[in-house]
């Protein structure tokens, strides 16, 4: 069975409104970030991987199964919605050991498993806690458990740290960056650090189109040498957004420190330097201000 | 995967408010109507009383009926119960003179426009009591032509009256004589052996509860998976739709059977006591029987249109639907109350330990009314199933059309 899923010239559409226009995209085991706006198509993508949505046009093979033999693909799928949420009166344990049988393991299989993946995402010790009494981190964790509970080659996790606090985004970004280490994981964001630190592969989306697919560095280079910081006064800075494309601005006084996009050096004063994801991802979106 | 989907569904569902809501309205529903409930003795020559007797021969109905309609022809004003509350109904001129006209014909008087003066001219100038009038029927009759004559007028009152031809015979009631209700005692204890009419009592005041109550249980078992947003989850794992909806269901009966078997066995204990020491042989397994074959049927029924009707629009329409079914049936079976005319009633009623022929006799008619709804349960389960794989691979989503729909009215 190829570790690989395989996307060719896929089409969705909401009645009239094309929601993917011919997405194609091949996906290695690892972790794979999917970037895009909200409303871009991510969770309709994510949904079709998932067997939730039937595709319009296009072929589709998880680790080798058409997509269409849904119930094979939800063997070896995990999926982590974006409203994530269980029966908020079952505890932790009895929220897993539902989900265990749902996904055909036994009661053996289900009294080993279940301990050692609360211990894996640190929810050991609030095992007896109702679902309801989690805060938002350990809801996004618990999921994280639910999701790999049969030991599923794909894991597709959609939006996950929307709403995390940075300690437990930053967590819940190790917590998948070990899992992939044995599986595909795919994850769909609108928050650019959180493929920055995790995802090598990633394709960029946009009104359901691929803007871009490839390696974070190869996105990085696209932007080199066309990222400038500058110390402008307060009183330029509307014309100054007007032009270019503005990643970040750091208020000094009567002066603002601006990171922006220009294709050449725009004026005296303003440096030229090291481009992050960020900055690639919005020169992607935007080239110089001819906004997409 | 399918009796551990079903030990965690009835664990839900025991765990649920819901559920025991319904339990304790079975058990204070019992209580109120069967609590006091005290076991048949012998009945003794020179009683004082031995209860009613319904139905009598074709001439005692067609008195009785006739009482009933003149006395309300002369009034003006007509009492029916369409949906099993009361409606003063007032015919048109039209309908009057059509109703004037079969007293005419029923009854042999000759009043010709003035049919009223002709009645009071033989009643003798007595007042008029409701339902007692002394015309007499005219006596070259024929019983079928009486029964379509008042449905005719059933029909002009818009149903629901005392001449529906078919609940004609509730208009007759009488004193028992001794030897009537020596002959129910004996039906009771020989052939039902105590525990027959003991059962379909109970199973005549359960069924009224089970014909409403698992719909609750049904509609929100659906819902909660859209409100605890597990819709997805669930739908992703490997469960097959069958095991998933098959299990929800089986539970749900399983666990709303269980009060209802509990109960029973208080009323087969009151009959055991009673039994002890004398000849009589009951039959343990009377309420087991009773219950599976009579109630179970109703169970199914009610708690398949809430699944089929909540998988269906994701929302508690199922609710609505039932309790509309429900006061429909429980309010035109009033007529058929003391048993023996089961027709394809959704509840099926019988309030009496007695009427053993009635239902002897009826038997298989009530057999094909429980083998019609457990079937048609069984379609709704099986149909529910159908509309949950469609859903689950996102080809169905009548909710979000109804929504859509509404966003874009309140838009325009």
């Amino acid at each position: 069975m190829s570790a690989k899923i395989e996307i060719k010239h896929l089409n969705q559409y909401y009645g009239q409104k094309c929601a993917l226009k011919d997405v194609n995209l091949t996906i290695h085991k690892g972790m794979f970030g999917l970037l895009g706006r909200n409303g871009a198509g991510k969770t309709t993508l994510m949904k079709v991987l998932a067997t939730l949505l039937p595709k319009t046009e296009g072929s589709v093979s998880v680790c080798g199964i058409p997509l269409e033999d849904a119930a094979r693909v939800r063997r070896i799928t995990g999926y982590l919605p974006q409203e994530f949420s269980m029966y908020p009166n079952m505890t932790v344990y009895e929220a897993m050991d539902y989900l265990g049988v749902l996904s055909g393991l036994g009661s053996r299989e289900r009294k080993e498993l279940i301990p050692k993946l609360l211990s894996q995402v640190n929810l050991l010790e609030d095992k007896k806690k109702k679902v309801k009494a989690l805060s938002g981190g350990m809801k996004r964790r618990l999921g994280i458990a639910q999701a790999i509970l049969h030991n599923p080659q794909v894991l597709i996790v959609d939006e996950p740290t929307a709403g995390l606090d940075p300690e437990e985004r930053v967590r819940f970004r190790n917590l998948l960056s070990e899992i992939a280490q044995e599986r595909i994981v795919i994850l769909s964001t609108h928050i650019v650090g959180d493929i920055e630190a995790t995802c090598e592969q990633i394709a960029v989306l946009n009104e359901g189109e691929i803007l871009y697919h490839g390696t974070v560095s190869n996105l990085i280079e696209m932007a080199d040498g066309r990222v400038y910081t500058a110390q402008i006064s307060k009183s330029e800075l509307p014309r100054l957004k007007e032009r270019y494309v503005v990643t970040s601005m750091l208020t000094l006084g009567n002066n603002v420190m601006v990171r922006f996009i220009a294709e050449n050096k725009p004026f005296e004063g303003a440096q030229c330097c090291e481009a992050g994801v960020e900055d690639a991802y919005m020169y992607l979106m935007h080239g110089e201000r001819g906004d997409r | 995967m399918f009796l551990n989907l079903l030990a965690k569904e009835c664990r839900q569902i025991a765990k649920s408010m819901i559920y025991w809501l319904i339990v304790g309205i079975l058990v204070i529903f019992y209580f109120s109507q069967l609590g006091g409930m005290s076991i048949a003795e012998k009945p003794e020559p020179g009683q004082e009383n031995y209860g009613l007797a319904y139905g009598g021969d074709e001439k005692d109905v067609m008195d009785s009926t006739l009482g009933y309609l003149v006395s309300e022809y002369m009034n003006g004003k007509y009492a029916t119960y369409p949906i099993g509350f009361y409606k003063a109904v007032t015919p048109s001129e039209a309908d009057e003179k059509r109703i004037g006209e079969i007293i005419e014909q029923t009854t042999g008087l000759s009043g010709g426009e003035n049919i009223a003066d002709a009645i009071e001219e033989a009643q003798g100038g007595a007042q008029i009591v409701y339902g007692s009038s002394p015309v007499q029927v005219k006596e070259d009759l024929d019983y079928e032509e009486f029964k379509k004559l008042m449905q005719e007028v059933d029909d002009m009152l818009g149903g629901g009256s005392n001449y529906a031809a078919d609940s004609l015979e509730s208009n007759v009631s009488s004193p028992k004589t001794y030897e009537q209700a020596l002959e129910d005692y004996n039906n009771l204890i020989e052939k039902d052996h105590l525990t027959g009419g003991y059962a379909r009592l109970f199973c005549d005041y359960m069924g009224i509860l089970l014909g409403i109550l698992p719909v609750f249980l049904a509609v929100t078992r659906g819902l909660r998976d859209r409100r605890s947003k597990m819709q997805e989850l669930i739908a992703c794992r490997k469960a097959s739709s069958v095991s998933i909806i098959a299990s929800r269901y089986a539970a749900m009966l399983i666990m709303l059977m269980v009060p209802v078997l509990l109960l029973s066995c208080i009323p087969l204990v009151q009959c055991i006591q009673a039994a002890s020491g004398t000849a009589i042989r009951i039959d343990y397994l009377a309420f087991a029987k009773y219950s599976l074959g009579w109630l179970l049927p109703t169970t199914m029924t009610a708690a398949a249109v809430g699944l089929v009707l909540t998988e269906l629009t994701d929302t508690a329409l199922g609710v609505l639907v039932q309790i509309v079914w429900w006061f429909l049936t429980v309010f035109s079976s009033m007529g058929s109350m003391h048993g023996g005319a089961y027709g394809w009633s959704f509840i099926p009623r019988h309030n009496t330990v007695y009427n053993y022929m009635g239902f002897h006799e009826n038997f298989w008619e009530l057999a094909a009314n429980r083998g019609l709804y457990a079937t048609l349960s069984i379609v709704l389960a099986v149909f529910s199933i159908f509309i949950y794989s469609l859903k689950r691979k996102g080809r169905l989503d009548i909710r979000g059309k109804i929504l859509g729909n509404l966003k874009r009215k309140h838009k325009a």
